[in-house]
């Protein structure tokens, strides 16, 4: 990668990707009630491994894990309310009060959201994996291009 | 009730989640896609039973008003057709696992997953009961097909994969453009709402609403100035994968004509849909003579079978609509038999090519019988499945008396046996050739291959057995359609 040899990207990308980080809690938070959710704060997380994998930075691997946990609990958070005879993907919304934020009010949807969040960051990560080594699991070793030198 | 609707889409994610997870352990894989298409097909076996005996069910997904939320109906049309869909992807899955080992098998790691996806896209196009809804799910069935079509990166399937990506592509953003302008016209994407809705609306707006969907799931459906896409992606894929596309794909387009110009009661488009019923059939039919591949010939055939479900429709009676419904059930499981028999072919003689084979029903007895039923099917011969279904439309036409298009469908059945026989005279009969006698490279499980075409041809044979059932069902499907009063009350109650 270029951007690894220019300590002056390195050196950025490692400051921002905790505040990256930070966006993407608010986001997967306010999606309640705001502009926001699960989906958006994937996408940020999935920012923060694009630019760490440009940078030559340590980054997250485990693309088919994030995917699968992320189906499993989507799935799981769909189908639970369906055992207490509750339309599909119904909501439970509870709140407490807490020292600091006091009181805070949540539902089942955080669990969703955090699904997609894992789901969306997945397919980043496995994009990049396909992109950065054609030998990689996920990726085929590109036989049309070896037709296409012949 | 509800969970039974809830499982036909969650199973088969979950098991393509798992089976994701397991993708270097082969037979953990399997087994985990394989259950997940099972427990759906099961759940929609049981909810077609259950509507056929109570009603419909309308599950309001999150609690939601039907006016702001999603809603899933399990109405009979849905619960008569998601069976078989479901059974047809859990056999082929098995036939998947037989001929995973062959160079014409798929990749495993990815085909199973995918296609749990697709399912799971499949099971919420049927029970969607608002056209956005059905929007993603068109896209998730679209997005894992394109994946399944390409994956093994060889160049016609790139090539042809290209036109396949931009026509679902361009069909997909009409689809969006279309749904905007419903919006705007009436206010909602709920269908039962628009079927109060639409037929309130001004005659031109009304009715440009229904062309325009009639562009977007006829291009879906392969109707005829249309279908260049699909003669030509079909054949390049695997064979399981082609399979599912001819069985399923296209089925899924006329399913949605079937439900979105019924429930809104777009009679006036009956005289063009008509029309291109007609040069859907018979210019599907010719083609079909043209080629000599089998899998370009059944290529061919699934654009010409759809003139007859599109003829159904276009009668806008519910004789009409009936023997469309009916026609959409016989044909999902003959079409899929008859591509997992062509990979069998394929397998024995390392070639579906006509002119490079022969003799085969001498070699293998087996595999001419399973391939004598639906090809004779498919042409329309009694006693199997396809005469009960040619029947129910081409008399729904004479009842309108609708000659020219009853002719032309006639017409269009003899051309169907003509390049079955065609088949028949290259593969089956003749010397066999010698160059291809022995197919040099793996064959796979011929066994698992053979077993699970076999329970597809069972199932074909279990459709014209139970023919007035089936046809009696479709009746009280068409009628709900047409009169939508009862969907009406029920979805938004």
């Amino acid at each position: 990668m270029i951007a690894s040899r220019s300590p002056i990207v390195r050196l950025g990308v490692r400051a921002a990707s905790p505040l990256a980080i930070v966006i993407a809690v608010y986001l997967l938070f306010a999606g309640h009630n705001r502009p926001g959710g699960g989906f958006a704060a994937g996408l940020v997380l999935g920012a923060v491994v694009t630019l760490r994998t440009l940078a030559g930075l340590q980054r997250p691997t485990h693309a088919t894990g994030l995917i699968t946990s992320g189906v499993v609990l989507v799935a799981a958070i769909a189908f639970i309310p369906l055992l207490w005879g509750d339309p599909l993907l119904d909501q439970q919304v509870g709140s407490i009060e807490l020292p600091v934020l006091g009181k805070v009010k949540s539902g089942s949807a955080l669990p969703f959201d955090i699904g997609v969040t894992a789901i969306v960051m997945g397919l980043i990560v496995a994009l990049l994996d396909g992109l950065s080594d054609p030998t990689a699991e996920g990726g085929d070793p590109a036989p049309v291009e070896q037709e296409e030198r012949r | 009730m509800n969970t039974l609707i809830a499982l036909t889409i969650i199973a088969p994610l979950l098991g393509a989640a798992t089976g994701l997870a397991f993708r270097t352990n082969s037979r953990a894989r399997d087994a985990s896609t394989l259950l997940g298409t099972g427990v759906a097909a099961a759940a929609a076996v049981w909810i077609l039973v259950r509507v056929a005996d109570t009603g419909s069910h309308v599950m309001a997904v999150g609690g939601w008003n039907p006016e702001l939320g999603i809603v899933l109906v399990a109405d009979l049309f849905a619960a008569l057709v998601l069976p078989v869909a479901l059974l047809i992807i859990f056999v082929v899955e098995i036939f998947a696992i037989g001929q995973r080992r062959t160079a014409w098998g798929a990749n495993p790691e990815l085909a199973g997953p995918l296609l749990g996806v697709l399912t799971a896209g499949v099971s919420l196009a049927m029970l969607t009961g608002d056209l956005f809804t059905l929007f993603v799910a068109f896209e998730l069935i679209l997005v894992s097909s394109y994946v399944l079509l390409t994956h093994q990166g060889q160049r016609g399937q790139i090539r042809s994969g290209m036109t396949y990506v931009v026509m679902n592509l361009l069909a997909s953003t009409l689809f969006l453009l279309g749904l905007a302008v419903v919006y705007a016209a009436t206010g909602t994407v709920n269908m039962a709402l628009l079927a109060e809705r639409v037929p309130e609306l001004p005659t031109g707006v009304r009715v440009g609403i229904g062309a325009w969907f009639f562009v977007v799931f006829g291009t879906k459906a392969a109707i005829f100035p249309l279908f260049s896409w699909l003669p030509d992606s079909y054949p390049t894929a695997p064979t399981t994968i082609t399979a599912v596309f001819a069985g399923l794909l296209t089925k899924i387009g006329v399913y949605a004509m079937i439900r979105f110009h019924t429930l809104t009661g777009m009679d006036d488009l009956g005289t063009i849909m008509l029309l291109i019923a007609g040069a859907t059939m018979v210019i599907g039919a010719i083609g079909a003579l043209a080629q000599s591949d089998v899998k370009r010939i059944l290529s061919f055939h699934i654009v010409s079978q759809i003139g007859y479900m599109l003829m159904g429709l276009g009668l806008f009676s519910a004789a009409g609509t009936a023997g469309a419904i009916l026609f959409l059930v016989h044909h999902m499981p003959v079409k899929t038999v008859l591509f997992l028999v062509g990979g069998l072919i394929e397998n024995h003689q390392g070639t579906s090519a006509l002119d490079r084979s022969g003799g085969l029903a001498a070699r293998r007895p087996l595999i001419a019988a399973l391939f004598a039923v639906p090809a004779l099917s498919l042409a329309g011969l009694p006693p199997f499945s396809g005469f009960v279904a040619k029947f129910a439309v081409i008399s729904a036409g004479i009842e309108q008396e609708a000659t020219p298009i009853v002719v032309v469908a006639l017409f269009a059945g003899a051309l169907t046996l003509l390049s079955m026989t065609k088949i028949w005279l290259g593969v089956f009969w003749g010397p066999s050739p010698e160059l291809a006698a022995a197919p040099a490279r793996a064959v796979g499980n011929r066994r698992t291959m053979v077993a699970a075409t076999g329970l597809a041809v069972a199932g074909t044979l279990a459709i014209s057995l139970f023919a007035g059932t089936l046809f009696e069902l479709s009746q009280r499907a068409s009628e709900d359609l047409r009169s939508p009063a009862a969907y009406i009350s029920e979805v938004t109650s």
